[in-house]
């Protein structure tokens, strides 16, 4: 990244992985990351911690205490809230005005009817089905989505980050503009992704919201809508690289298939989320025991009805 | 009884084993939580429109489905076909 030095003027460039200042090469002036010149891993805008320690500390430990039956023993044995850690973590804010129009089908109940007597009894239905569109002009104001490659993979398949994802939103309305002070005593995480590679997640949760948008306008089809085809217009878009506060605490779930478990706490509204690990053999004995429970009950009640 | 009803019956355990099991799991794992943005950002929407363009094209008659088929009114993160704009 690059930075005009506020010595001499000249452009200098600061590996901002490994550091957070640098000397100028020309006039060998110090400087910090408050001085940057290109866009880039360094945010405009910073939501500063407003819950604190304490407080994010007995989220977590009354999140987890509601769950402790069929934790992962090392989990429970392990679990120390006080391990966690306040982390600036990179989003992108974007305002956005767009059209979308959808098309589809929907139906329309006009009659119901039973043909048969006793069991063979059957329900049939008729209806209308009607071709329809639907066009809905909107705006969005501070969509938050995250800016980091590994941040944004929610696939919850191989992680937890949809329990990052779950804590939005923030009051962005409050952000101030980026200082590196704010940073002290916390950590933070780099944004790797540009607004060309969020675009198409932005658009994908703009024809989202314009879906969700449309709903209340088919509501006369009674028997529901399918919509087959969907389009976007954007019309513009502002978008603001800020660092949002986060309070998470992480376990290392070991062996075959074992994943960062986190619990997180929006670090603004105080918000919180937790995968907690299970211990499979208590969950499936657990539902085993109901569920011969459950049979016992049907085999009464069919014994007695035979 | 009806056979139909002593087999649903029957079918009681394993599906309350299953239930419970799945029921369990996300309480803990939290699987399916994520950001609502759909409802929880701030969107200005002018009125919807088309409705005055809606057309009836078919009947269906006699069918013992409760709902369309590929009902998709409330999914509204399951994509469809994507038209493109013309500007892009």
């Amino acid at each position: 990244m690059s930075y005009k030095c506020t010595g001499c003027g000249a452009e200098v460039t600061v590996n901002t992985e490994s550091a957070m200042t640098a000397r100028c090469h020309w006039c060998r002036h110090v400087f910090g990351v408050n001085e940057q010149v290109a866009n880039g891993a360094v945010p405009d805008a910073v939501l500063p911690f407003h819950i604190k320690k304490d407080d994010a500390v007995a989220r977590i430990r009354q999140f987890v205490d509601k769950r402790r039956m069929f934790a992962l023993k090392e989990f429970k044995e392990q679990f120390t809230p006080e391990n966690v850690v306040g982390v600036y973590l990179p989003y992108m804010i974007v305002d956005g005005k767009a059209s979308a129009d959808v098309a589809g089908q929907g139906e329309i109940l006009t009659r119901t009817y039973t043909q048969g007597s006793g069991d063979k009894k059957k329900t049939y239905y008729d209806a209308d089905v009607y071709e329809i569109g639907r066009h809905v002009d909107f705006t969005v104001d501070d969509l938050p989505l995250e800016s980091s490659n590994e941040r944004g993979n929610l696939n919850t398949g191989v992680n937890t980050n949809n329990i990052i994802n779950t804590i939005l939103p923030f009051d962005t309305k409050n952000a101030v503009k980026w200082n590196a002070s704010y940073l002290s005593g916390f950590s933070s995480e780099k944004r790797n992704q540009d607004v060309e590679h969020l675009r198409p997640r932005l658009e994908e949760q703009l024809l989202s919201i314009a879906r969700c948008q449309v709903e209340g306008s088919v509501g006369r089809f009674d028997r529901g809508v399918r919509w087959q085809q969907e389009r976007l217009d954007v019309h513009g878009t502002r978008w603001v690289a800020m660092y949002l506060p986060v309070w998470l605490y992480s376990y290392q779930q070991g062996g075959k298939g074992g994943m960062l478990h986190y619990i997180a706490v929006n670090g603004r509204t105080g918000e919180t989320m937790g995968s907690v690990p299970v211990q499979q053999w208590k969950l499936i004995l657990a539902a085993l025991t109901v569920g011969t429970f459950l049979e016992a009950i049907a085999f009464v009640i069919l014994g007695s009805s035979s | 009884m009806s056979d139909d009803g002593g087999l649903a019956l029957l079918l009681l355990g394993p599906a309350g084993a299953t239930g419970l099991y799945w029921y369990l799991y996300r309480y803990y794992r939290n699987t399916d939580k994520s950001h609502a943005f759909e409802r929880e950002t701030v969107v200005e929407a002018k009125p919807v429109t088309g409705s005055d363009q809606d057309r009836k094209i078919d009947e269906v008659k006699g069918t013992r489905e409760t709902r369309i088929s590929g009902d998709n009114v409330r999914e509204f993160r399951k994509r469809v076909k994507r038209i493109q704009s013309d500007t892009s």
